[in-house]
């Protein structure tokens, strides 16, 4: 059973430098993320709106509080902190782009995910739709990860006790 | 959250889930204010509210189709866009065949902001579209600094603005805030790419319309 298999990996001897390595890979490639969008935030709206799923409005408040949204959510899973509630809100949100995605290529739109940056209308036939969705994927399983098992090494917060972690 | 932590660190723990927080807060304030259009902002010559701060021609010609232009001047795209339809837009607004409205668009960063404020300060010279065209036939890489004062003043010079006016407008980014209304206004018109070109509030098809003079002169006669 897969989850047997992981549970075994996870309590043995590199578990939590696979947390560790979970934590940094996660957290970095929110905080690249984030980053590289809130310079640019007409821009960043701009990518949200091109989904077509929300009210314009909604659309353009999220374009500006998504990016630093995800430059928290990195700088706390990089220092080690939270790292549950983070993995979690993290792995929600890969949940949510993938849904996004899906949406925006079962219905034919040609769009750029905007995950770092750019984002908005492509040409047709410039789409990315499977890559961005297979990245996300292995994001959000990274944070399922994290979720099950937040004791990592070199975390700044030290856990003493866990529910989960015996 | 079922983990816990050790007394002491508890604090910190929160100060730093505290602090992230409100820099998180903060920031996405600031970029949300800093985004915002203002109702007192300098506003060039031939400019509408109504039609999105964007610069209008032939606002007062009937029965004609209007067309609305969003452009970024420092998207390459938009160059060779111009490259192929500035000629017929400009001999559409020159027969007064078309209400023409160029929405300057700035989400490409700083540099656009400038570009933009520096299109508006050639418009007060009657020089907009012969200003926009030398800009695209020099377009410079994007944000890599070579759009300043200095560029725009050599652009403006060549289509034969020379006032003192036109030089410190471009120095100063005395429409700074307007270029905000546009992209305010840009925002609010989901307008998602760039170029973007509607004819009567309709966009055109992107597949076809828009890299071919014929269909496009076609699409524009409305």
């Amino acid at each position: 059973m897969i989850f047997k298999l992981v549970e075994k990996f996870a309590l043995g001897k590199y578990g939590k430098w696979f947390g560790l390595l979970s934590r940094l890979t996660l957290g970095g490639v929110l905080l690249a993320a984030g980053w590289l969008k809130i310079f640019t935030p007409a821009k960043s709206q701009m990518a949200v709106r091109a989904y077509e799923v929300l009210p314009i409005s909604l659309a353009n408040f999220l374009g500006i509080f998504l990016p630093w949204f995800e430059v928290g959510l990195g700088i706390l899973l990089i220092l080690g902190i939270a790292v549950r509630l983070s993995a979690f809100l993290g792995g929600a949100l890969m949940v949510v782009f993938i849904a996004a995605i899906s949406q925006a290529w079962a219905r034919g739109l040609s769009i750029d995910c905007g995950c770092f940056g750019g984002g908005g209308t492509v040409a047709p036939g410039e789409t990315k739709y499977l890559s961005e969705i297979l990245r996300d994927a292995g994001l959000a399983l990274l944070a399922l990860y994290l979720f099950r098992y937040p004791l990592t090494r070199f975390a700044a917060e030290k856990i003493t006790k866990s529910k989960e972690i015996q | 959250m079922a983990t816990s932590s050790s007394g002491g660190d508890k604090f910190t723990r929160n100060l730093v889930i505290g602090m992230v927080a409100l820099v998180v807060v903060v920031g996405a304030s600031f970029s949300y204010f800093g985004s915002k259009g203002s109702t007192t902002a300098a506003i060039p010559s031939s400019v509408s509210k109504a039609d999105g701060y964007g610069i209008v021609f032939n606002a007062d010609v009937p029965n004609v189709p209007t067309v609305d232009v969003y452009e970024d001047f420092q998207c390459p795209v938009c160059a060779r866009f111009e490259a192929i339809n500035g000629i017929t837009l400009e001999k559409a607004i020159q027969e007064k065949k078309a209400k023409v409205v160029y929405h300057v668009l700035s989400f490409l960063g700083t540099e656009s902001i400038l570009a933009a404020n520096a299109a508006a300060c050639a418009s007060d010279e009657d020089k907009f579209l012969a200003f926009h065209k030398a800009f695209y036939a020099n377009q410079p890489a994007e944000n890599a600094g070579a759009i300043n004062a200095t560029f725009l003043k050599s652009i403006g010079a060549a289509v034969g603005i020379d006032s003192a006016k036109f030089a410190a407008c471009v120095d100063n980014g005395g429409y700074s805030e307007w270029v905000r209304n546009v992209a305010e206004a840009g925002a609010k018109a989901n307008v998602n790419s760039t170029p973007t070109v509607k004819v009567n509030g309709k966009e055109l098809d992107r597949n076809t319309e828009y890299f071919n003079v014929e269909a496009f002169a076609k699409a524009i006669a409305g």
